[in-house]
């Protein structure tokens, strides 16, 4: 992110009535594709120079397709793919005789792809406008255009007293208000041992920590709802469902570091999240939650809704802030972290919105309380959420530990039709995958970690006995390759190369995977290219005859000879008679 | 600050980084998206280099020195997945860089021949509209370079990204050419490029055999 350009909109910030992308976005909307006059235009009004707007433009999935008067976005996410493998948008594409990213001669209609609308409890999700319908029928009313709205998912806990299935009422926030110092909240957050839910798991109160030792006040919470992760609709359903205590969880973190200003970016993907959440705020400021001095307290906080505009990455945090002020979204190397310079240059705290949801009981019953909802595991429960193989899909809230074929057996009653689960796929596209005979494994961090696996974003995506590996894999890197943001070169080039490696026919040089796989791993900038190999890895140790995985030898044949730099060994010495070291 | 560098104790400023210090010390560390006239950038990850006592390899251009640090900018596995990324860049090019540029110079220094990965590259497109400078899509490495010597040294900011993912590039204005943009063709682009994607006709034409020249450059 250019220190110049974030100064420029730093030095109009107020001033600017909208960012780059947001006049963009209206444009593609208003006329169905961008032209260099709405580019000049989105120049003029966000002060950015025109060659850095022509950047923006050509980077986010929402700019790019040009629209029809019916724009038609089909879902290409994994609980989708699970289903039917691809079958519903090869229907839509023949039904509308339109290829994917097409428009009609006549501007009629266009079909584009959209990487998970988050209706994975029914699969087979297509969208028009705001209308997202799902499930059987969904491609043949996309072609007819009688799309009606899916039915949102339900809801479960384990737990006798739900955390974070239950509404939010502020009693956190007005507990800590009026008996918590932020030095007292912020040590109680600490002491809950509260994890990111976003992926990383990193500790909550030390990212907090660093951004409240910032002097004065004009720092900034922001959430990040850009739940990208194809097959988890979590953070969709706390945003729609429990909107009050994501924002309760806000102002805690606010009151906790001293910040100002509040900011939720929601993905594009989920047209019903920003209204819900935008009436949400105004409900909270009317009722004196939100605003200046709030409930006496001497803190003004307000909150603003930010949409995205169709990236995964943009759920990396560096890129997240980039695109919330409206630039292309690309990761940034840390150091600075956001709680030195993030959001138009201010201390940050960025946080997933189930992380923040986690804080008002935290606020109200105390970092010990917190600790005894999973008994012996991470603190705090957990929401995982169901693919539409399971029986009963849905949110589930569920302790720590709980082993995993008992929330897939208990609450999501095994899979439908008496299909068998071959493998599970956790916590997003960067996680490994659990082979089906490995159910027993805890779900807990460290438990899944020595699994190659990890909690992630909560999300357990079942793929029955139908299911092709190498088929998987494929689709896997397809997303993946996608979505790079292009900013480092092992993810821009390799996830490319390894979606070739495996789109190919016949065999896979293992010995060639495996080291692009270890490149991405290790010299990746961000964890999109350093997560993608993770599912790969856990395909090549269970299911290798049919990722077509051989040995070194196997494959595309040209067998390493004596001049390939990779076969030197330490001592051998170069011309100038050092040893080289590889 | 005090660290170890390849077996030296070297004592630097803090907020140093590991690039800084290594270079200081006079240890050859590649690079290929770093120039000392403008912020470091982190993208290449050629820069690659072992730290004691860190989960993995990290990018020396960005990473601040630290007391006690102990860094070993030889670090085999570093090197490994450095030199893989080199050739991963070079399996996008359809032709090898001229022999002059510093991608040519760090692809030789890892020993890259073929790429052991091969696919899709880059597509020939060239822009010839300014009085000298060119640009050649099909050379660019996406190191961003250019744009951020726009942004950065000459405050022009007539280049950016364009697209993501591997169909990431580079473009001057609205995709119009240098000669409708802010650009105010002071070379700084043509001058960090790495590759000769961006270059000065003069030297284009010097650098080809001229029964190739009609190709390579619209008239």
């Amino acid at each position: 992110m250019s220190r110049n350009l974030i100064e420029m909109l730093r030095a109009r910030e107020g001033e600017a009535p909208a960012t780059a992308l947001t006049v963009l976005k209206e444009a593609i909307d208003e006329r169905g594709q961008i032209s260099d006059d709405d580019r000049r235009h989105a120049a003029t009004v966000s002060g950015l120079p025109e060659a850095t707007v022509y950047g923006i433009s050509s980077f986010y999935d929402d700019l790019l397709q040009p629209r029809g008067r019916r724009h038609v976005c089909v879902c290409t996410g994994t609980a989708c793919w699970a289903r039917d493998f691809g079958e519903h948008v090869r229907e839509v594409e023949n039904g509308l005789g339109l290829a994917m990213g097409e428009r009609s001669a006549d501007a009629e209609i266009s079909l584009g792809q959209t990487v998970c609308l988050g209706f994975c409890h029914t699969g087979e999700a297509v969208r028009e406008g705001a209308i997202v319908d799902a499930g059987e029928g969904s491609p043949e009313r996309a072609v007819a255009g009688t799309l009606r709205e899916a039915p949102e998912p339900a809801g479960t806990s384990m737990l006798d007293e739900p955390v974070l299935l239950q509404p939010g009422d502020w009693s956190g926030l007005r507990r800590a208000l009026g008996e918590l110092s932020p030095e007292a909240l912020l040590a109680e957050v600490k002491a809950a041992e509260l994890r990111g839910r976003g992926g990383a798991g990193f500790p909550a109160g030390m990212k907090w920590e660093f951004a409240a030792k910032a002097p004065g006040t004009d720092k900034a919470i922001v959430v990040n709802g850009d739940e990208g992760d194809p097959g988890s609709y979590i953070d969709k359903y706390l945003m729609e469902q429990r909107p009050e205590l994501l924002l309760e969880g806000m102002a805690l973190a606010a009151w906790a570091v001293s910040a100002r200003h509040g900011i939720v970016f929601v993905r594009s993907e989920y047209p019903r999240s920003l209204p819900i959440l935008q009436a949400a705020v105004e409900r909270a400021r009317d009722d004196g939650h939100l605003g200046e001095d709030i409930h006496g307290s001497g803190l003004d906080f307000d909150i603003e809704v930010l949409e995205g505009a169709g990236s995964y990455v943009v759920g990396e945090e560096t890129a997240l802030l980039a695109s919330a002020q409206g630039l292309r979204g690309t990761v940034s190397a840390r150091p600075p972290f956001p709680a030195e310079r993030g959001w138009h240059g201010k201390p940050t705290v960025v946080n997933n919105v189930e992380t923040l949801c986690n804080v008002p009981f935290i606020a109200r019953a105390g970092a010990e309380a917190y600790a005894a909802l999973s008994p012996g595991a991470t603190s705090g429960s957990k929401l995982v959420c169901l693919n539409e193989r399971f029986n009963t899909p849905g949110v589930h809230e569920v302790r720590f530990g709980t082993p995993i074929g008992q929330i897939c057996e208990q609450l999501g009653g095994g899979l439908r039709d008496g299909h068998e689960i071959k493998a599970l796929q956790i916590g997003g596209p960067l996680g490994g995958i659990l082979p089906g005979w490995k159910l027993d494994t805890p779900f807990d961090f460290d438990e899944l970690a020595a699994e190659g696996c990890m909690v992630g974003h909560g999300s357990i995506l079942a793929f029955d006995e139908r299911t092709d590996m190498r088929h998987l894999a494929r689709h896997l890197l397809e997303f993946g390759a996608h979505e790079s943001c292009g900013k480092c070169f092992p993810c821009r080039i390799g996830l490319q190369r390894g979606l070739e490696m495996v789109e190919r026919e016949g065999p896979v040089d293992r010995d060639r995977l495996e080291a692009l796989l270890e490149t991405l791993e290790l010299a990746s900038l961000c964890a999109h290219g350093g997560g993608m190999p993770a599912p790969i890895r856990s395909l090549i140790a269970h299911f290798p005859d049919e990722l077509g995985v051989g040995g070194g030898d196997a494959g595309d044949g040209d067998p390493k000879g004596p001049d390939d730099p990779y076969m030197r060994r330490p001592a051998e010495p170069d011309e100038e008679g050092k040893p080289v070291d590889w | 600050v005090k660290l170890t560098i390849d077996g030296h104790e070297v004592e630097v400023e803090s907020g140093t980084t590991i690039l800084e210090a290594a270079r200081a010390a006079g240890r050859y560390v590649p690079t290929l998206c770093f120039d000392e006239r403008m912020d470091p950038f982190g993208a290449c990850r050629v820069c690659m280099v072992g730290v004691e006592g860190a989960p993995g390899p990290l990018a020396a251009c960005t990473t601040p020195c630290r007391d006690g640090m102990v860094v070993d900018t030889e670090d085999e596995t570093s090197r490994r997945i450095a030199g893989a990324t080199v050739e991963l860049v070079m399996s996008e090019l359809p032709d090898d860089p001229g022999g002059h540029t510093e991608l040519a110079e760090v692809a030789g220094f890892f020993g890259i021949g073929e790429p052991r990965w091969q696919g899709e590259q880059r597509r020939p497109a060239h822009d010839g509209r300014h009085p000298y400078l060119v640009i050649q899509h099909e050379l660019c490495i996406s190191c961003g370079r250019c744009v951020r010597a726009c942004d950065e040294v000459q405050g022009a900011f007539a280049l950016t990204a364009t697209g993501r993912g591997f169909g990431s590039g580079i473009t001057a204005g609205l995709d119009s050419g240098f000669t409708d943009s802010t650009c105010v063709s002071c070379g700084a682009c043509a001058d960090t490029c790495p590759t000769d994607a961006i270059t000065e006709h003069l030297l284009l034409e010097l650098a080809l055999p001229s029964d190739k020249e009609g190709e390579r450059i619209p008239t």
